[in-house]
Order: C-alpha cells, then sequence, then structure tokens
C-alpha cells in the first residue's frame, strides 16, 4: 500500500476518530451554526442583501478553514513529536518526502472535511438569492490554496520549533496578522501601506476575490492576480515545509 | 559488524554533546549501553539511526552510511525510543497493520494477532491503545519494533515499567531472538537486565565512551573485586585458598572475594575441587554495578 495514503488515512483517523480532532470540528460546526443564525435570525442581519450574506459566509468558512489547518499542521508534527509518536513514523523505510507528502495530504483532508461541512450552512443563509452558488465555487477554488498554505505553514512551524505550543501562537500570529487588513476596515486599507500590504496578502487576496465574484458580480477567471498571489504563496509554504521537514531530528 | 561506531563527535548548537564515543555489535550479540542520564546514550542512538549528523567519526549500521542510506537501513531496523508514543484512537491490531504496511509488508489478521500475542497482547487487540496502561505500551513498541523481522533491534529502555513477569517475558524474546541472529542494542539503567541478558557493555559518561569490554572482562580489567555469598553443606576443610578470599562468615553463609583475573566458574571448579560442599551462590555487591558507579561517579544528572 502506498505509504502516502496510509498517512493520509491515519491523519483522517486523528480528526475523525481521535477526541482531539472531534473536539475542534465540533468547535467548528459550533462557530457555523452561531454565525448562520446571527445571519438569519438577526433583525438587522437579515436584512443584509443575499450577496452580502454569501460573503460573509464564505469568508468565516475560509477563516476556519485556515485555522483548523493551521492546528493541524503543527499538530501533525510538533504535537505528535511531543507524543513520542513522530519518530517511529521517521524511522520507518518510507522518504521523509513521502511522510511529508501523507501530512500534506492529512491537510488537505482536513480542509474537505470542513468545506464539506460548510455547505449546509451556505445553503441555509444564501439559498433563497443567486450567490450561494458563486460563493461555493469560489470558496472550492481560492479558499483551497489559502487554506492549505496555512497547513503547511503549521507544518514547517511545527517541524522547526521547540514545541508545539510556541509553533502553533507563531502560527496565530501570522493568521491574525493575514487577517488584519480586513480588520482594520477601509479606510486604513486604502493607505499606502495598507494597500501594499493587501497586495501580498493571501488572505487578502481569497476576500477580495469573494467580494469581486459574490458581490460585485465579476468572473472568477478575472480573479487570476487573486489566484497567483495565493498559489504564490501556497508554493512558498510547500517548499518551506519539505525544507524544515527534512531537517527534523527526532 | 552491525554496528560499528568509532571516533563519534556531535554538538547540538554550541554544545558539544558527544566527544568520543566507540561501540560494535555483531550478529546474534546483545549489546548493553551504560551511562548516567544525559551522558549521551539516547544522542549516540539518535546519530546512529541517521536522525542527526554527526560532526566527526566514523558510522556503519549494517554496513552502510546512517547519513545516506537512512531509509535502507531503517528496513533492517527495528527501535524501541525512549519516548515510546502511539496512535490512542487506534487498536493495536491496526496500529501493528499500519506499520507492517510502512514496512513494505502485507500481514494478516492472523499474523498480526500472532505478533500480539509474542508480547502477551492477544487478548487486547481491538482495544484502543488509549486505555493501555504503561506496561501494554511498552509491549506494544517492542512487537512494532519487530513488526518487519528486523537484524538489528535498538531497544531503549525496554523492560521500563514491565511487571517481573512481563520482564521475564521480553528477556525471554531477546534471547531467542539473539539466538536467531540477531543482533540487539540495550540502552538501560538496570543492571540487572544487562547481566542477564548483555554479552558486551559499553559505558558512556560526558559524552565518552569509558568502558567497552565483556563485562567479566571489564571487571577484571578494573580490578573490581567480585564479591560473593556461599552457602555451604559443611565447613570447608581448607580456607586458604590461593584465588579467594574469606570476607566474613555468618552462620552457613560464607562471603568471599574472587581474584579479579579468574572467572567465577573457574573459581567455582577450584573451590568445589578442594572439598568446599557450595549449595548457593549470590553475588554480594562488586561485578558490574560495582565497575559502573565508579566509572560514573560524579556525573550523575
Amino acid at each position: 500500500m502506498n505509504p502516502i495514503y496510509l498517512i493520509a488515512r491515519k491523519e483522517t483517523g486523528e480528526l475523525l476518530l481521535d477526541i482531539r480532532g472531534l473536539l475542534w470540528l465540533m468547535a467548528v460546526t459550533i462557530v457555523l451554526s452561531a454565525f448562520s443564525l446571527l445571519l438569519v435570525g438577526s433583525t438587522e442581519l437579515s436584512l443584509l442583501d443575499n450577496a452580502q450574506v454569501v460573503y460573509d459566509m464564505t469568508a468565516i468558512v475560509t477563516a476556519l478553514g485556515c485555522l483548523l489547518a493551521l492546528i493541524v499542521g503543527v499538530d501533525t508534527v510538533a504535537g505528535e513529536r511531543e507524543r513520542g509518536s513522530l519518530v517511529p513514523l521517521l524511522l520507518t523505510p518510507a522518504p521523509r518526502g513521502t511522510i511529508l507528502m501523507g501530512k500534506l495530504s492529512g491537510v488537505a483532508i482536513a480542509w474537505a472535511v470542513i468545506y464539506v461541512l460548510s455547505l449546509p450552512y451556505l445553503w441555509a443563509v444564501g439559498s433563497t438569492g443567486q450567490n450561494m452558488g458563486q460563493g461555493m465555487l469560489i470558496t472550492a477554488l481560492l479558499g483551497t490554496p489559502v487554506v492549505l498554505m496555512f497547513g503547511f505553514l503549521g507544518i514547517s512551524l511545527g517541524s522547526r520549533a521547540d514545541s508545539a505550543r510556541t509553533a502553533l501562537l507563531t502560527g496565530l500570529v501570522t493568521l491574525v496578522l493575514s487577517a488584519s487588513p480586513v480588520l482594520l476596515g477601509p479606510s486604513l486599507r486604502q493607505s499606502a501601506i495598507g494597500r501594499m500590504f493587501d497586495a501580498v496578502n493571501p488572505f487578502s487576496a481569497a476576500v477580495n476575490a469573494y467580494d469581486a465574484v459574490i458581490i460585485d458580480s465579476q468572473s472568477i477567471i478575472s480573479q487570476s492576480t487573486h489566484f497567483a498571489i495565493a498559489l504564490a504563496w501556497l508554493f512558498a509554504c510547500l517548499w518551506f515545509a519539505r525544507f524544515s521537514f527534512g531537517k527534523i531530528t527526532r | 559488524m552491525l554496528v560499528e561506531i568509532d571516533g563519534l563527535r556531535l554538538s547540538i548548537g554550541a554544545t558539544p554533546i558527544l566527544h568520543d564515543v566507540h561501540l560494535a555489535l555483531s550478529a546474534g550479540e546483545i549489546f548493553g549501553l551504560l551511562g548516567p542520564n544525559g551522558a549521551g546514550k539516547s544522542t549516540t542512538i539518535a546519530t546512529a539511526i541517521g536522525l542527526l549528523k554527526p560532526d566527526a567519526g566514523h558510522i556503519r549500521m549494517l554496513g552502510k552510511d546512517p547519513q545516506v542510506f537512512a531509509n535502507e537501513i531503517h528496513r533492517h531496523l527495528g527501535v524501541l525510543p525512549e519516548q515510546n508514543g502511539f496512535y490512542g484512537w487506534m487498536s493495536a491490531e491496526d496500529y501493528l497493520a499500519f506499520f507492517a504496511a510502512m514496512n513494505g509488508l502485507s500481514l494478516s489478521r492472523n499474523e498480526i494477532r500472532k505478533r500480539l500475542d509474542t508480547v502477551g497482547l492477544h487478548t487486547r487487540a481491538r482495544q484502543p491503545i488509549g486505555t493501555y496502561s504503561h506496561g501494554m505500551r511498552q509491549r506494544l513498541g517492542l512487537a512494532r519494533a519487530l513488526i518487519a523481522n528486523p537484524d538489528l533491534l535498538i531497544l531503549d529502555e525496554p523492560t521500563n515499567g514491565l511487571d517481573p513477569r512481563g520482564r521475564r517475558e521480553v528477556h525471554d524474546i531477546l534471547l531467542e531472538l539473539a539466538g536467531k541472529g540477531v543482533g540487539i542494542l540495550l540502552c538501560t539503567h538496570l543492571l540487572d537486565d544487562v547481566e542477564r541478558l548483555c554479552q558486551r557493555v559499553g559505558i558512556i559518561v560526558g559524552g565518552r565512551t569509558v568502558a567497552e569490554g565483556t563485562i567479566a572482562g571489564l571487571v577484571r580489567s578494573e580490578h573490581r573485586l567480585a564479591r560473593f555469598r556461599l552457602k555451604l553443606a559443611s565447613d570447608p576443610t581448607q580456607t586458604d585458598e590461593a584465588n579467594v578470599t574469606v570476607v566474613a562468615r555468618e552462620g552457613e553463609w560464607w562471603v568471599v572475594d574472587l581474584n579479579p583475573a579468574l572467572t567465577p566458574d573457574k573459581a567455582w571448579s577450584e573451590l568445589l575441587s578442594h572439598g568446599w560442599a557450595i549449595t548457593e551462590i549470590r553475588r554480594e555487591g562488586g561485578g558490574l554495578e560495582d565497575l559502573y558507579l565508579t566509572l560514573t561517579e560524579g556525573s550523575a544528572a
């Protein structure tokens, strides 16, 4: 049996059968449920138009995906190292690159699970308009590289940091910094530094593309710049993960 | 030779950890690697299996350089590391099947259960590992190390946490494996285990091998007295033996020091031939424990 498949299956088990993974998934569904309830139940928020609601939902799904991918990425290396289960895996005849591919696949499966979990919520808030399909598609196309990028970053940090806690905190700071243009508000985003940061930020690339496609009804093909930014960061983090995982000593 | 390490030096960052480690292990041999906490035993093992890159020295595992042929070496190597972690949600059966598959083996469920039976976990095969006791995890770790029928086993404290019966069972497994030609590098603080299992030992202190050889040879070369307590059926007719010094007499027990240059079996033959009616022999300190304590004095972590 292919070791990549074996490790990916093991990682899926960690997510779906281990209590730790199940708790994270439960937390994700609680946040999605609360957010959906707010969007459809709150008097003020229910006045938002359908495109805005779908946009908000896709942004929160992507943010949750990035957070969980980061946690899974850190845990699959640094967490396993602290639990003592990484070394036996490294001592199998499978090459490091193969083991890494299995772990990267585990991150991708975690994102796939969150994406599937989010579909009923997207349907619940967006089924009354014309934007749900576009929302689902752009989240799959542009959310995927951004979420995977954070998962690969988690693996890189987990490989290099002394502890899972350090790796996770560093990853969370990076995630918050990436999401900061969204939090800063329109006026700060329009400043020179804000625009520059926005231009190279993968998280901004995703939400700006969501904005353009879902709210402004632009075509997905017109988002090539945003795709390029997300893919560049994805490949950079993949290279970093490969480099860092190869350096693991024990 | 399965393991050849000579002049091994390694620093982690700016801190030198290993200064001059050497050891050799051949097929069918059980070699005890001893040393106080922090002496460099685990680092030596990590370097030998290719996880750490040495600064200098010669390492050959199964005749190959672990820095170049790590994956090929791992194919013939079983390791029970010091920190032995598992996937708590998996059953022992699934866990072994996973590692068998990772080693390129397709073992049937029956074969997996046989492996679990070897380490006494057959009845718990479907139970999640998360519910296992420390001793059961040690047994499962040993089963994992043995899954690919390795030529070389490296075991870090394999009997740690085992009850006396479990410890004896692990001893029997290791002796059987050595009898089949498997080389075993045993890293432990339990000198009883070492004396029972190992033909040769190496003692590492402060990242340096300070002694390597057979237990009897090291004890002799260091001029350690081997002190024994002998139970005699009757008083000996002659007590001024050349190779034995009587230290004390406590009822029917006689405390004696053997000449360090003489192996115990030769001493007993000599005493029996001189009319010593020995019915029971017990070691009284001396030997490996004394040697270890002397060599590691002042280096306890």
